[in-house]
């Protein structure tokens, strides 16, 4: 079992852990559970599951209310400040909606990956050290649209927009990628092709990475471990090739339907 | 389906809106001491005095090139410094990216005061400290620009998508660069234009601040009709309203490519 791995290799701990939010809603619920460095993880759950509260503790976008994470034996930081900025630069995120500067470039997209890196009046003059250019590229080169470096990125498909999250991500020579549920806004198609490179970096970088999912079929294919979110509780932790049809129906509460799926077809 | 009634006129409310809008007027007018027989005597000097201008002296013309230039100097010096100066007073009063609340409150009470007082005011104030002349012009036109900029543009920074710069922040990026890498890249198209649309306000403000001794095109004026040349006041204001024209439809030409 993960849970008990060994401690230097635990990449993200939780214990403990939940997230009341403001207005009173139980956003996570006593969330214990290691994540081993190297791991692919799947999160799945129905929607308001907690999956995306989830992910954001770990790098600090939401503050925990109770229990701990820890990200290679750190906690995370409460507060605002250079720890947290720090911890930040160590683990990547991509979006569901990709989150780019849709006026700017994709290469200057993706050096905001770097921008824990550079001194602030650098970056903002864009007057971005070579090193960092050329880490930009090598993360371009990684996703297969270095050919796009000075197009703007709102001229890219779907598709390519999330590959420029990703190569942003990428950017941060992370040690770990948040990413929530990337591949919500894609066709079947590019979901696949999104979901093989997260799949791919994770193997030839070695980079910890958790995929927050809401489709099934994608959820058991790629997800080497599955964890099961419902109502901000942890209610499945296995692999993906283990996981059952009767799994399913207990993290969503309710028999799967055909809109948990990407393709009825390959079920 | 029945179709639903129309909703009632409120004619009484527009009446009563008509009815107050006059009366405020009549009262203003009275006031003042306008009168219609006095515009009707007067008028005979206004004909005069319009004979007089014409025709334009078109002699004069060349005289005028070094004053039009020294007053879009002055325009586009308060311009740009002004643009400047705005666009942190602008991002400070934006409360969505503002760093803190205090900071949020002193700059829009900052902002609200700029608005409040007039250029001329400015223009006053600047004279005292550094005389009547194009630098307390192109001063005063400076804290007018960083009005009328910061007020528009820091609304344009309250309606960016916010996600964006949580992606920055998610990278490990500080404020600055929130700022810089997250927030301005998504609004200076607006930017460009609101700055624009000053210089067009400045061209104009520096004419008349010239009348208050700003120096430029404003001045030649004011010391021409001291001088009862009324022949050259036609000329200049004619050269005025082409200038103007062709400034205004300058920027708007730019301002519609850029949104
Ligand atoms: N910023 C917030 N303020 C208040 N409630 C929130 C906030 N974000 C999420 N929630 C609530 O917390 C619960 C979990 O949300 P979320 O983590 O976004 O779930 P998921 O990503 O699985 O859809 C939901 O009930 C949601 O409405
Ligand atoms: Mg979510």
């Amino acid at each position: 079992m993960s849970a008990t791995a060994a401690s230097n290799d635990v990449m993200i701990r939780f214990r403990g852990a939940g997230v009341t939010y403001p207005n009173g809603v139980v956003g996570l619920q006593d969330v214990s559970l290691d994540i081993r460095q190297g791991e692919f993880v799947v999160i799945v759950g129905s929607s308001g599951a907690g999956k995306s509260t989830f992910l954001r503790t770990i790098n600090g976008l939401t503050p925990l209310s109770t229990g701990t994470v820890e990200v290679s034996g750190q906690p995370v930081p409460r507060r605002q400040g250079r720890d947290l900025r720090q911890l930040r630069a160590r683990i990547g995120m991509v979006f569901q909606d990709f989150r780019l500067v849709r006026r700017v470039s994709v290469l200057n997209n993706v050096l905001i990956g770097r921008v824990a890196r550079v001194a602030g009046w650098r970056s903002v003059l864009n007057l971005w050290p070579r090193a960092d250019v050329e880490l930009a590229f090598s993360a371009l080169e990684r996703v297969g649209i270095v050919d796009k470096a000075y197009t703007r990125a709102g001229e890219l498909s779907g598709g390519q927009q999330q590959r420029v999250g990703i190569a942003r991500a990428l950017a941060q020579e992370p040690e770990v990628i948040l990413a929530d549920e990337p591949v919500a806004s894609l066709d079947p198609v590019t979901c696949h092709q999104v979901m093989e490179d997260l799949l791919r970096i994770n193997r030839e970088l070695g980079i910890t990475t958790l995929v927050n999912l809401h489709f099934l079929d994608l959820a058991r294919r790629y997800g080497q471990r599955i964890i099961g979110l419902q109502q901000g509780r942890l209610v499945f932790d296995g692999a993906g090739r283990d996981v059952t049809d009767a799994d399913f129906q207990r993290i969503y509460g309710r028999r799967p339907e055909e809109d948990d799926f990407l393709q009825e077809a390959s079920t | 389906m029945n179709r639903p009634a129309p909703p009632p006129r409120r004619l009484g409310l527009w009446l009563t809106i008509l009815i107050g809008l006059g009366a405020m007027t009549a009262w203003s007018g009275i006031s003042i001491g306008f009168s219609v027989s006095e515009l009707v005597c007067n008028a005979a000097g206004g004909s005069r005095l319009l004979r007089e201008s014409w025709p334009p002296d078109f002699a004069f013309l060349p005289r005028l090139i070094g004053p039009f230039l020294e007053t879009v100097q002055i325009a586009l010096i308060g311009t740009v410094v002004g643009a400047v100066i705005a666009i942190p007073v602008a991002v400070l009063a934006a409360r969505p990216v503002s760093p803190n609340w205090l900071t949020w409150i002193l700059d829009r009470n900052f902002m609200n005061i700029l608005r409040t007082l007039p250029d001329l005011f400015w223009a006053m104030l600047f004279a005292t400290a550094v005389g009547f002349g194009p630098l307390a012009g192109a001063l005063a036109l400076s804290v007018f620009s960083v009005a009328v900029i910061s007020k528009l543009f820091s609304e344009s920074v309250e309606a960016i998508d916010l996600n964006l710069t949580e992606a920055v922040r998610a990278s490990g990026g500080s404020w600055l660069q929130m700022i810089g890498l997250g927030t301005l890249p998504q609004v200076w198209p607006q930017y460009a234009a609101y700055v624009l649309y000053a210089f067009e306000l400045n061209v104009r403000g520096s004419m008349v601040l010239g009348l208050v001794g700003a120096g430029g095109i404003g001045m030649i004026l004011e010391t021409q009709r001291a001088n009862f040349e009324y022949e050259r006041v036609t000329m200049i204001v004619l050269a005025v309203l082409v200038v103007v024209l062709l400034i205004e439809q300058f920027s708007i030409a730019v301002r519609r490519r850029l949104t």
